[in-house]
Formats: C-alpha cells, sequence, structure tokens
C-alpha cells in the first residue's frame, strides 16, 4: 500500500464469498452422510435382532418396579399392571397363564401370572397391592401383545391399589427408568456371563453378536436352569403366594384359565 | 508544451525525490511494467480566479456553463451540473482562490461502497463513474467524506455527476481540460509520487509562502488531487478533522468478519439442533 | 370488526388449484372495514405520488438533497422495518434449533410477516433508486461490487425472502391441497431455517456496518465502530416485540379462527417473550454503556444532542427494560403490550438517528421528510397489512392445518 499504485483491500472477497457457496453445497450432502451412517446402523441393529438400550420402549408418566414389573394409574383410580419392555425382549416369545380372579385381594409381590416358553417359566409378580378388579382376556388367544404392546394391550391386570403411594415411591419413573434400563441390559449381560457357563455347552453364538451385543430374545434358547436362575438371582422374586409355596418345589403347573 | 515540463520534472525530482522519498520509502522503486497513479497538483497561489478551468469543464462534459461570479466570502458548491468550483476564501493570509472537485482518493470509499462498481477507481488514477451500471442508490454520497458525487434528483434517469479527471482525455493521451486551460500554471497533471516530490520541492523553496503541508498526501488515506496553500487548510473549506487512514479500511472488519461467521454458525446451529433433539424425541426414536 | 361475519376458510383438497385459486380472488367479508376506509384512500394517493417520482425524478416528492442524500423512505422503511421483521429468525432459532415447542403455534404467522416485510421494505427501497431497473445488475454481474458492505445486505435480502418462503411454503401447499409438494417443502425447512438464521445475523449487522464509512458525518454518541452489532442485539428485541404488538392485534381481528388450545397460550407465549426481551435489552443498554465509555464521549452529554441520546437510551431503553422485568413477573399482560410499544418506539428513534437524525446533524439545513414521502411509506405499509390479511383470512397461518398433516414433532 505505497499510496502510487492501485492496491485494493478487498481483493479476494469475490473468491471468498464463492467459497462459502462452495462450503454451502458441500455442506448439506455432508450432513446426510454423517446422519445416514447412524440410522442405517440402527436399522442394521433391529434387522440383526441386537437388542440395545435406545431400542426399548420406556414410555414416560409409567412407573417401573424393580422386577420389571409397570403400572400406570388411571383417572379412574383404578391401576394397570404388566411387565416391561425390557422383561419382553429379553424372554422372547411367550404363553401366559394369569393365576388370579376378580375380587382377590394380592400384596406386592404376590404371584400374578406365569409366562412360559414351552418347558421354561417365569413368574410375574405385582408391583402394588389391591383389590384384582379384572383380568387382560386377549392375552390368552394373542400373548405375543406382549411383546408388540406391553404397556397400552398388553397390559395383564387391573387391581384397585390400596397403598398407591407409598409402594411407587420406590418405583422408577420417567429418565430414571431410561437410565435403570441400560443399567439392567448390563447388569443382565453380567448375569449371563456367570449363569450361563454352568448350563449351556457354547454359549457364545447364543447369546452374543460380534461386538458383545446381546442378541434380541436372548432367554428363549436358553434353558430352564437359567430361567430359574435369571428368575432368583436377576429379578429377585420370591413370589409370596401361600398356597403354592410348597407346590414349587414339587413341579406343580398352574393350570391355565 | 507538456512533454518539455515533464522531461524536466524527470530529471529534477529523480534528484530531489531520492533524498525526499528514498528514505522513507527503501529501496521500493516503481516496476517498468506498474502503472502508477496519475493526480494533479493545485497550487493556490498561482490560481487566478479567472474561472477558466470552470467554463471549459462544463463544456468538456455538455453541462450548462455557470454564471455566476466570484465573491469574497461567498462559497459555492460543486452541483449535479457543476463538476467543478472556485470559491474565494477570507483567511488570515487575505484572499485565497481554491478550485474544489473530486480528490480522487486512492483508496476510494465511493468506489467501496458502490455494490455495482459504478463508482470505480480506475489503475491510472482516477475515480470514474460508469452510468451503466449505476442503480441511483447513492451509498456512494454516504460514504465520500468529502461530499463529492451529486445527484440528479429531478430526473426520469438521474445521473451521478462529479469531476472524473477527464479520464477520457487521459487515454487518448491528453491531460485534463482544466489543466490545460489554466493560465496561470496552477494546475499541474503528472504521476502522484512526481507531483508530491514537486510540491516539496516548492515548500522548500519558498518556505514563506506555503502552508507546510501538501493537502491530499495523507488525508483519506492518500488522495490523487493535490493542494498547495498560502492559508490552513481550515480555513479554505478543507476539513481538517478527516482521518488519516482510508475510508474503505473502517468497514473492512466487519466485511472481513462475513465469511467466518458464514461458515461457523450454520455447523453451531446444526451441533444444536443434534443436541437438543432427543429432548423431545426420545420416544418417537424408537418407533421408527 | 365482524367476528361473527368472517367465516373460517377451508383448504383445497382434491380439487382444481387454478379454479381454487381464482375463487379465492374474491374478497371475503365487508368491503367498508375502518382499516379499509383509511387505507385505500392513502394506498390511491400514494399510487399517484410514486408515478409522478417516476416522471420527474426523486426530488419531485421527497425532501432529499446533495448533503442528506438517505431520508424516511432508507432511514425508516428499509433499516427500520428490517429491524422489526428480525422476529422471524428469533424465532424460528427457538422453536426449530431450541426445540422450545411453546412458540410453535407463532411461528408461521411471524415467518409470514418476516417474508411480507422483506418483501415491501425490498419494494419500498426500489421507490428510493434512482435507477430500479439496473438493480438487477448486482445479481448478474454488472458488476459485482464486493467491496461493498451494501452489496452483501442486498444480496443477503434476496436470499432470505427465497428461505422465508421455503419456510412459509407448507402453509401454501395445505392451503392448496397438495400433499407430496408439502411432504418436500417440509423437509427442507430445516435447512431454510438454519440458512435464514445465518443471513440474518449478517444482514442485521450489515445494516449497521452501511454507516461505518460514513464516521465524521454521525454524531460520535451514535457512531462507533460497534454499529454493527448494536443493530444485530437491538433486531432481536425489535423482532419480537413487533411479535407481541403484531400478535395482540392479530389475535383480537382474527379471533376466530383461532383454536381454543392457542387462545390459552397466548398470555403464557406473551410472557415468555417479555422475559427475553427484557434479557436482550439488558445486554444491549450494558453494550451501549460499553461503547460510551470506550468512546470517552462524557462531555457531549451536556449538548441538545447529548440530551436527546440520554432521552433515547433511559426513555426508551431502560425504561421498557424494566417495564418488560417488572410485568413479566407481575404477569400483566397489558404492561407487556405497552412495552412492547415502547420499545419499538425506541428502535425506530434509534435508527432514524443514525441514518438521518444524526447524520450531519451540523448541517445548517436539516432535513425532514416531506407529507408526501410520509404518504408513500404508509402507502406502502399499509399495501403490506392488505396482503397480510388475504393470506390470513384463507391460509392455515393462525388456523390450525387441515386434518391430513400428521403432526411430525
Amino acid at each position: 500500500m505505497d499510496g502510487f499504485t492501485y492496491h485494493n483491500i478487498f481483493e479476494t472477497k469475490g473468491i471468498e464469498y464463492l467459497a462459502i457457496i462452495a462450503f454451502f453445497a458441500i455442506l448439506i450432502p455432508f450432513w446426510i452422510v454423517l446422519n445416514r451412517q447412524v440410522r442405517m446402523t440402527k436399522q442394521l441393529q433391529k434387522r440383526l435382532g441386537i437388542l440395545t438400550a435406545n431400542m426399548l420402549k420406556i414410555p414416560q408418566g409409567i412407573f417401573f418396579s424393580k422386577n420389571h414389573m409397570w403400572t400406570h394409574l388411571d383417572s379412574k383410580g383404578i391401576a394397570k399392571v404388566g411387565a416391561d419392555d425390557l422383561l419382553m425382549h429379553l424372554t422372547g416369545k411367550v404363553k401366559f397363564s394369569k393365576l388370579r380372579k376378580p375380587g382377590e385381594i394380592v400384596q406386592k409381590e404376590d404371584l400374578l401370572a406365569v409366562i412360559n416358553h414351552n418347558e421354561k417359566q417365569l413368574k410375574i409378580v405385582s408391583p402394588i397391592s389391591g383389590e384384582i378388579i379384572s383380568a387382560n382376556q386377549i392375552l390368552q388367544e394373542n400373548p405375543e401383545i406382549l411383546n408388540d404392546d406391553p404397556y397400552q394391550k398388553g397390559w395383564m391386570y387391573k387391581i384397585k391399589p390400596s397403598r398407591w403411594i407409598a409402594e411407587t415411591s420406590t418405583c422408577y419413573i420417567a429418565e430414571e427408568a431410561t437410565g435403570w434400563s441400560v443399567k439392567e441390559l448390563e447388569r443382565f449381560k453380567d448375569f449371563l456371563a456367570t449363569s450361563v457357563e454352568r448350563y449351556t455347552p457354547d454359549p457364545s453364538n447364543i447369546i452374543l453378536q460380534d461386538g458383545g451385543e446381546l442378541i434380541d430374545h436372548t432367554l428363549s434358547e436358553l434353558p430352564d436352569e437359567v430361567w430359574q436362575d435369571f428368575q432368583h438371582s436377576f429379578l429377585g422374586t420370591k413370589p409370596k403366594y401361600p398356597h403354592f409355596r410348597g407346590l414349587e418345589k414339587s413341579g406343580y403347573e398352574p393350570e391355565y384359565f | 508544451m507538456n512533454f518539455d515540463r515533464r522531461n524536466f520534472f524527470k530529471t529534477v525530482c529523480v534528484a530531489g525525490a531520492t533524498l525526499a522519498v528514498g528514505n522513507s520509502f527503501g529501496a521500493v522503486k516503481p516496476d517498468k511494467n506498474t502503472i502508477e497513479f496519475q493526480g494533479v497538483l493545485y497550487d493556490s497561489t498561482r490560481c487566478l480566479g479567472c474561472l477558466a478551468c470552470e467554463r471549459v469543464c462544463a463544456k468538456a462534459h455538455e453541462l450548462p456553463e455557470p454564471k455566476d461570479e466570484l465573491k469574497a466570502g461567498v462559497i459555492r458548491k460543486t452541483s449535479e451540473k457543476q463538476r467543478s468550483v472556485i470559491n474565494n476564501y477570507v483567511t488570515s493570509k487575505g484572499e485565497v482562490f481554491v478550485k474544489k472537485q473530486c480528490m480522487h482518493c486512492n483508496e476510494p470509499a465511493c468506489a467501496a461502497a458502490c455494490l455495482t462498481q459504478a463508482m470505480y477507481k480506475t489503475k491510472e488514477g482516477p475515480v470514474v463513474w460508469r452510468g451503466n451500471k449505476c442503480m441511483g442508490c447513492r451509498f456512494c454520497m454516504v460514504s465520500c467524506p468529502f461530499d463529492v458525487p451529486k445527484f440528479e434528483y429531478h430526473s426520469a434517469n438521474p445521473k451521478i455527476e462529479k469531476c472524473d479527471m477527464c479520464y477520457d482525455r487521459i487515454k487518448a493521451g491528453k491531460i485534463p481540460a482544466c489543466a490545460e486551460a489554466c493560465p496561470g500554471d496552477a494546475l499541474t497533471f503528472g504521476t502522484r509520487r512526481e507531483l508530491i516530490a514537486e510540491a516539496r520541492k516548492r515548500i522548500f523553496e519558498n518556505p514563506k509562502d506555503y502552508v507546510n503541508e501538501i493537502w491530499g498526501e495523507q488525508v483519506a488515506g492518500g488522495t490523487g488531487w493535490l493542494y498547495l496553500s498560502s492559508a490552513p487548510f481550515n480555513e479554505v473549506g478543507f476539513n481538517t478533522k478527516l482521518q488519516n487512514s482510508s475510508y474503505p479500511e473502517l468497514s473492512k472488519g466487519f466485511l472481513y468478519t462475513v465469511p467466518s461467521v458464514f461458515v461457523l454458525l450454520p455447523p453451531l446451529l446444526l451441533g444444536i439442533h443434534e443436541a437438543t433433539k432427543n429432548r423431545n424425541h426420545s420416544n418417537d426414536e424408537e418407533n421408527e | 370488526m365482524n367476528k361473527q361475519a368472517q367465516t373460517i376458510a377451508k383448504d383445497n383438497d382434491g380439487g382444481s388449484i387454478f379454479k381454487f385459486i381464482l375463487s379465492e380472488l374474491k374478497p371475503k367479508g365487508r368491503i367498508l372495514t375502518p382499516f379499509n376506509i383509511i387505507a385505500i384512500p392513502i394506498i390511491l394517493l400514494g399510487i399517484v405520488l410514486i408515478v409522478i417520482r417516476f416522471v420527474n425524478g426523486i426530488g419531485s416528492i421527497t425532501n432529499l438533497s446533495q448533503d442528506t442524500p438517505w431520508g424516511l423512505w432508507i432511514g425508516f422503511d428499509v433499516v427500520t422495518g428490517v429491524a422489526f421483521a428480525g422476529g422471524a429468525y428469533v424465532l424460528t432459532f427457538m422453536v426449530y434449533i431450541l426445540k422450545m415447542e411453546k412458540y410453535r403455534s407463532i411461528v408461521r404467522v411471524t415467518v409470514l410477516n418476516g417474508f411480507l416485510a422483506y418483501l415491501f421494505y425490498a419494494g419500498a427501497l426500489l421507490l428510493d433508486l434512482g435507477r430500479p431497473w439496473n438493480v438487477v445488475n448486482p445479481i448478474i454481474g454488472n458488476s459485482f461490487g464486493t467491496s461493498s458492505v451494501l452489496f452483501l445486505v442486498a444480496w443477503h435480502f434476496l436470499l432470505y425472502m427465497i428461505a422465508e418462503l421455503i419456510e412459509f411454503s407448507p402453509a401454501i401447499a395445505e392451503w392448496l391441497g397438495t400433499r407430496r409438494a408439502r411432504k418436500v417443502l417440509a423437509g427442507l425447512t430445516m435447512g431454510a431455517v438454519i440458512f435464514g438464521i445465518t443471513l440474518s445475523t449478517l444482514h442485521q449487522s450489515g445494516l449497521g456496518a452501511l454507516f461505518l464509512m460514513a464516521k465524521d458525518k454521525i454524531h460520535p454518541l451514535w457512531y462507533s465502530e460497534f454499529i454493527p452489532i448494536m443493530f444485530l442485539v437491538s433486531s432481536v428485541f425489535a423482532g419480537l416485540s413487533m411479535v407481541i404488538f403484531e400478535g395482540s392485534i392479530s389475535h383480537k381481528v382474527f379471533f376466530n379462527q383461532i383454536s381454543e388450545k392457542n387462545h390459552k397460550a397466548q398470555s403464557g407465549i406473551l410472557q415468555g417473550l417479555a422475559k427475553i426481551c427484557a434479557g436482550a435489552m439488558f445486554a444491549y443498554f450494558f453494550l451501549q454503556l460499553l461503547v460510551f465509555i470506550h468512546s470517552k464521549n462524557w462531555d457531549l452529554l451536556n449538548t441538545p444532542m447529548g440530551y436527546w441520546f440520554l432521552f433515547e437510551m433511559i426513555g426508551f431503553v431502560l425504561v421498557p427494560m424494566l417495564l418488560y422485568l417488572y410485568s413479566y413477573r407481575t404477569r400483566n399482560i397489558f404492561l407487556i403490550r405497552l412495552a412492547a410499544i415502547l420499545t419499538m418506539l425506541g428502535i425506530i428513534l434509534n435508527r432514524l438517528n443514525i441514518s438521518v437524525i444524526g447524520f450531519k446533524w451540523d448541517a445548517p439545513v436539516h432535513y425532514y421528510p416531506s407529507w408526501m414521502e410520509i404518504v408513500v411509506t404508509l402507502t406502502v405499509i399499509f399495501t403490506e397489512i392488505l396482503i397480510f390479511r388475504w393470506i390470513i383470512n384463507r391460509m392455515p397461518v393462525l388456523r390450525d392445518s387441515p386434518a391430513w398433516v400428521e403432526e411430525e414433532h
């Protein structure tokens, strides 16, 4: 800038603006590619049947108990209960047999029903205390609703709760439930590592995909011993049902209502 | 006549220039291929107030000849009908005649402001207005620190009038009409380098006649039209509060930031969008 | 306005688009509303004046001079109008980027307002140009004056209008019943929003940068190198105050179009906006203070222009800021609206101070707009309102979208 010859301090502005236009033109496909990766991985996961935390449905506003039962109070004061999505993903397709009739009084952690895959059983206990109002009839014919829509059409019982606030205060809800589910999946992987070693000849290709992810419906191909282990160690349910306690050990099977 | 003058300058000025200019500019020598700015030196001590330059200018540019007369202390202005004007200033040193017109700045505010490049700084020095591009936004008028461009407010196809240093004449090898017509040798045409050297020489040789400053050497980053005056410049109608750096530098800060904002803001917004996406959408995403 | 007489418009569903548009062109409701009675004569007078302007030149109807080349049309229509249209970029940022769902119901009408504002103020700009037919020159390349801030502003106006049109176009598609077009356009929304916010940031500050070269002509209390940043920050609360003001009027005028849910949400929205405005004005006030300290203009305060400066800063920045704060805390809707009006007056004052009043404030002859300039300005504004009303009465802007639109949010 000597003051004697032509000097333009904005000389490069034209090229800069062209570079900006190029930037925008490249940004759009760049962004699309960046996002497409993520979406594809998710779809892949579903197709291969990999079970991960972000596949789980966790509706807000529903209480989750420690043994993976959910309960939700409607505007008329009646609570619906059922099994949560995580549990259903772990067990896979099951048949449902209810054990309670309307009018019966149940306490928290009393036996409500049994789900089974062939010979393998899982006991379903109640997350709350109260009076049974009704059972969901369509689960007899269409138990797959438990897997497809565990929170709405797949409700198991309607109960009129007697101690709603006290009992749900120990339950998980909303964001806590999401975080809890993630932890439970991890805990389940640890549980499997110990339990399965004992009971199956070749555990790896039944449970884990490459990369250490769980396959969906993990428990369905595993033996009954793992199911029992799952019931006691993982879920921690020791159902309180006075009439049946003695019969458990003798392998008594409840009738299908 | 012109060529003799120029050769005379060249021989004298090389000596003078090396003394005056050489030290401050170091070893910068103009490349033979670089075109240097040309300008005009106006020496108010030589001006007779004859208004020949005004008449010649009007004739050369198809403008009406100015009819009013010079009166001491009465300020006349350039307008859309008059590109150049002489005024008679009453100063502490008596009556001084000063010619006013476009200063042809080195870095003109008007050319930086013009979004169609209708106001254009030519490589040879003169700042010209190219009518086929002008849209009449008058941003040049807002930006010019000397208030030079004048607009035809009463025309359906208005133009901007200002001195263009007779650019077409320069291209044809001639000199500006006013410089040619001036009987008192008040106007000298040459390269800016030569003119500054000549002006310094005149101040050096006749220190009592001149104020020790060349107006236009530094103001607004340096202009192509240079002034020598016997009276202080603020007394002869110049605004001495103007800055010595160029005016386009003032908008440099903003214009230089624009590309950065263009490049940084969209990714930032996309990032915030991704980060807040899951707040409301955690339920929707599993259903996909 | 007769509330009962206005029936809620129906969107086209499967019918011929051409016939539908033809039928929609007919005026609905009463012709002689109070607004029409005032607006139409002024618009007609304005058209006459505009014809005179094109025949005899700008000077025939304005008071512009060689010393003051920019007057009411640039200072008010373009510079202030664009500041008020800033509500669009702020609101789209809040709703689409920050996911503040509370404000989603007013996004469409604000984007529409922004689009119309830019459209009409670009039109007002065309009236101010000496050779409007050459306005294509910086666009087609005759030539690209890339050194100019005005070049940047002009291009941004053009691109921003396109971006806003894309943002608004799902409403047009819903009105015309073109489902596939709507889906495509809705997919473009995010890109248009991001582009629009970037453009807005730059041209709101760019309008301020226009005056940077006029350092010696604008009064030192208003001129600083920070003018662009001040314009940007003030455009935030200028735009939101306009949203509050215009929203309050639309809410009353188009009462029966707005759903029950949106009626109830109105005061919550106003309170939220008041909170944001208070915060932005707080930052702006201290920014002005900082710049004032930096320029060391203390002794200028004790001059007439100094008092004028204090009047603007205290009366029209500090006072409305406190009013917003107070009215937000006390949930007083009336005071929120009052604060909005004061803020808008303050913005008009600020923009005019920089472009007209403070520009060549020491000149012997001051510029003031001629009545004809004011009439033309009113013509532009009234025509914009008429178009706005036409659109609101037909397209799903204030009323709910047609049933076939699945809510994807």
